[in-house]
């Protein structure tokens, strides 16, 4: 494990605030499963995008849709005892916490939670293994999206990444990989900055020390 | 989609209708505007020019190693459970598609943005198999809705407001939208999550294809890519056979370049790598069914092409259109066919055909603008060039043309009649109009505004009174006058005849010189460009010199830059032009750096002067500093707004574009205006021709000069 490079860190803090993501520092895991209830609890109900069978709905939200009632994070590439951890956090305050089955709640889903093999300095990104679909879908459908990221493992530009992206490509049969640089944003009406066209409207990575 | 124009008056009346569009020009204006700060904050952290070199040096390599990528690509996807395909031509490529489209029974398509769809028509194509095709990236969804094509590669929907947008929601939800831009964004958000959630079939174009895995890449900011790709069972990734690109590492290098030039960005919210065929909850044994589709329509042709192999540099950021000034004026479906911008107009000819491109490609001001942002460092003012000579060439230019031709082969004939148009233009006196890109009045052709009368006696008349002695001297040099100089402002070269005097430089003026060609381009006249080439590098005794001296950055540019290239397959007189060419400089690097006038040698005058930097010295030739420090020597330099951008005048541009070129120049006159200056200097006789034109026109009080006539002026005796 290489040792914390403290001048990455801020830069890729910097780099990454530019870009609207809210970037935390915590001590622990527990606090970060901590921050996730906590954003979960104090966000606006999700907002349903689209039919969900079976679904209880609330009043509509801002844009004319009906909104979720029961609060939904989800955490499908958390290790199994974090897993627990925040399952049960999530359970006390009456939140479903699922680790699969995302394609059952493409109307969208309140909080995301997902962990990053690398970041990157100049730019604020975050390089994800997606390859599982369940883990692709809670960066896209959550309205706030949670990054975990270690902080030795943040690495200075864009090229810097490559022997990790090569190793991934030929680990396996197939994989997908995603570089994440702040919430999924517009400018396409009149050149006005709007974020989430279509993913999260809120990115926050959480720095973990190692 | 639109039509492109057949001829140039059908070109101007569409273009006339552009300039009358407020909103395109506002929005184009502050985007122009703030991009130039943005793209310019963002690269700070970067090396420009070194990744610009890079990115260059690795699409040349895979331009020249395109099969063998393509095997490998396909050699690794393959391994990786994906279909790869080729298609030679754009209906192949369709067909293709609707032919997986079929074979796996989808209904309904949801698209990202694809450039290489657009070039191939795949929408139509598909919907005429009755397959429902959505675009998904917001802009992309806003112009399908309208029925038209793309006004920028990177925005496509640039030229719309709000309220078209509202408009075009309200029709296609049935209820009444909002034309808050937040509330519009998240209208789109709500349609089309349920048009990903329904989808059979996802649609994406291509960044990367990286030979050494298999991987296809995607870059985009809203997200739709990955939901394109990841939702339904069946994907579809389409690229031209220029997006191969050998490794990761070049990938990444190229990534650090196309968001800061595209949106200023130091990277896009999104990039996606899928390298294989993935699991896919939706697809019936849970494994993706994922296709990549190479579009030839011609690159393996264009491929092996000496000098336009360099488009395939292109990573389709559209920063040539974003500094264009011309697109600033008239936006992207008035800039292209499909392709927008600098790129675009030279991608037409290639991809479209030369009935598409051939009034298009007139529409380049050569201001220099776009090869200086490049990603690729593709040298796309002379590529637009060789496009005019090809369209040329291939029409043949008719008699103006060959008249010209004759004209211009035989310099005594040539200046005869410039001198003859002293006389001829006599009971017209301050109605004439003229260029200073002189030949072209044998066109027939007239300018917009009224413009300065040949002076009663050329710059060569006067040489043999004016030519100084000079005893031990210091350097020596030869002026290369151009015609402009030559025959219209010969007080330009006097004054600069003055200072080399005063610092004790000799000075020649060899007589056989005659126009730097550079109009000859501009207009496609190849074979006659290269004949005045030689006249010119045969009328300089070039070993006697120490520098060439032009006071004309658009000669010089040419001289320097031009000249070696088009006279490479002219073997007897290349080594000759080499050494011409690296002898040339323009006036103010000359004083400057190698005179090494300062402060000292001016008696400062405290007049307010303006700076207007001339596209063929800031960019042309990267001379920046030195005309500001030297104006400052001499006087009070007060900056101006936008200093940098194109005056309009383009030698024949404005008179192939009379209404641009007025647009530009009021543009500029405003910004003058606002700099509260006494005088305007520049380093070319085109910009003082139409900036002192325009200046006297609409009354701006404000004295417009050569700098070295400032310079001259202000010298210490």
């Amino acid at each position: 494990m290489p040792p914390v490079n403290l001048e990455l860190v801020e830069a890729f803090s910097a780099k990454a605030a530019i870009v609207n993501a809210v970037v935390q520092e915590v001590p622990s895991m527990a606090a970060a499963l901590q921050y996730v209830v906590d954003v979960c609890e104090s966000k606006a109900p999700a907002e349903l995008l689209a039919d969900e069978p079976g679904v209880e709905q609330g009043p509509l939200g801002p844009n004319k849709v009906p909104t979720r009632v029961q609060r939904v994070v989800a955490a499908p590439d958390l290790g199994e005892e974090d897993f627990a951890v925040l399952a049960k956090a999530c359970e006390e305050k009456g939140f479903a916490c699922l680790r699969e089955g995302l394609r059952n709640r493409l109307a969208g889903i309140d909080v995301g939670l997902s962990r990053s093999l690398a970041g990157v300095a100049g730019s604020g990104t975050c390089l994800m293994n997606t390859d599982n679909e369940d883990v692709r879908l809670a960066g896209m459908i959550s309205e706030i999206h949670i990054i975990l990221l270690r902080k030795s493992d943040i690495y200075p530009d864009l090229p810097s990444i490559a022997p990790l992206l090569r190793e991934r490509m030929n680990a396996g049969s197939a994989s997908y990989t995603t570089l994440i640089t702040g919430p999924s944003r517009t400018a396409d009406i009149e050149r006005v900055g709007a974020v989430g066209v279509h993913g999260p409207l809120e990115l926050h990575i959480i720095l973990l020390e190692d | 989609m639109h039509e492109a124009p057949k001829s140039l008056s059908d070109y101007r009346k569409q273009m006339d209708e552009a300039l009358q569009d407020d909103f395109l020009r506002r929005t184009l204006d502050t985007f122009a505007v703030s991009y130039r700060a943005n793209r310019e904050a963002v690269f700070k952290d970067v090396d420009e020019r070194g990744l610009i070199a890079k990115i260059a040096e690795a699409k040349d390599y895979a331009c020249q190693h395109m099969e063998e990528l393509y095997q490998q690509f396909k050699e690794q996807a393959e391994k990786r459970g994906v279909h790869v395909h080729r298609a030679a031509t754009a209906r192949e490529a369709n067909e293709i598609i609707a032919r997986i489209a079929k074979e796996n029974n989808v209904k309904r398509v949801v698209k990202s943005k694809s450039m290489t769809a657009e070039e191939i028509q795949l929408n139509p194509a598909l919907e005429a198999e009755g397959m429902i095709v959505d675009e998904t990236d917001l802009g992309e969804w806003i112009i399908q809705l309208r029925h038209e094509g793309p006004s920028h590669m990177v925005m496509p929907a640039i030229h719309l407001s709000r309220y078209q947008v509202a408009d075009d929601f309200t029709k296609a939800t049935g209820e009444k939208q909002d034309s808050d831009v937040q509330k519009l964004v998240k209208v789109a958000r709500v349609q089309l999550r349920r048009k990903f959630i329904a989808a059979d079939m996802g649609i994406s174009g291509c960044n990367f294809a990286v030979a050494e895995t298999g991987a296809v890449s995607t870059v985009t900011n809203e997200g739709n890519a990955r939901m394109v790709t990841t939702l339904p069972r069946v994907h579809v990734a389409i690229a031209g056979l220029d997006k191969l690109i050998p490794t990761l590492d070049q990938a990444l290098t190229a990534l650090l370049v196309l968001p800061r030039n595209a949106t200023a960005q130091r990277l896009t919210a999104y990039v996606t790598w899928m390298c294989g065929a993935g699991p896919c909850a939706s697809a019936p044994d849970n494994k993706k069914i994922m296709h990549v589709v190479f579009l030839d329509n011609g690159r393996t042709e264009i491929a092996k092409d000496p000098l336009f192999s360099q488009i395939f540099r292109c990573v389709r950021c559209g920063a040539c259109a974003n500094v264009c000034p011309v697109f600033r004026l008239v936006g992207g479906h008035k800039m292209g066919y499909i392709y927008i911008g600098a790129i675009g107009l030279i991608l037409t000819y290639f991809f479209h055909g030369k009935d598409k491109a051939k009034v298009l490609c007139q529409n380049c001001v050569g201001c220099e603008s776009c090869a200086n942002i490049c990603a690729g460092g593709i040298e796309l003012p002379r590529l637009i060039r060789e496009i005019r000579s090809r369209v040329t060439e291939e029409q043949g230019g008719g008699a103006p043309a060959a008249l010209l031709g004759s004209v211009m082969k035989n310099r005594k004939l040539f200046h005869s009649l410039l001198k003859f148009a002293k006389y001829a233009q006599k009971p017209f006196t301050g109605g004439t109009q003229f260029q200073r890109h002189l030949p072209a009045m044998f066109l027939g052709k007239h300018g917009f505004k009224a413009l300065p009368a040949i002076a009663s006696k050329s710059f060569r008349d006067r040489w043999p009174e004016i030519a100084p002695k000079s005893q031990n001297p210091t350097m020596r040099v030869a002026i290369f006058s151009g015609c402009a100089q030559d025959f219209v402002y010969p007080e330009q070269l006097e004054a600069c005849v003055k200072i080399l005097a005063a610092k004790n430089v000799a000075v020649e003026f060899p007589l056989e010189q005659t126009c730097c060609g550079l109009p000859l381009e501009m207009m496609g006249q190849r074979k006659t460009s290269i004949d005045v080439a030689r006249q010119n590098v045969q009328a300089f005794a070039v070993g006697k010199y120490d520098a060439i001296i032009t006071l004309c950055a658009s000669c010089a540019s040419h001289l320097k830059h031009v000249y070696p290239k088009i006279l490479a397959e002219e073997a007897d007189i290349l080594p000759q032009a080499r050494l011409f060419a690296d002898k040339v400089i323009d006036f103010s690097s000359f004083v400057h750096d190698r005179l090494g006038l300062k402060a000292e040698d001016f008696t400062n005058s405290g007049e307010r002067v303006t700076y207007h930097a001339s596209c063929h010295l800031c960019r042309g030739l990267g001379v920046k500093e030195a005309p500001r420090e030297l104006i400052a020597d001499a006087a009070k330099y007060v900056p101006c707004e936008e200093e940098e951008v194109c005056c309009g005048f383009g030698g024949t541009y404005s008179m192939k574009f009379p209404e641009i070129s007025a647009r530009l120049l009021e543009n500029k006159l405003k910004n003058i205006r606002e700099a509260r200056a006494d005088r305007l200097v520049v380093d070319c006789p085109g910009c003082v021709m139409q900036l002192r034109g325009g200046a006297e026109k609409t009354g701006l009080n404000v004295k417009v000069q050569h700098i070295a006539e400032l310079l001259a002026e202000n010298l210490k005796h």
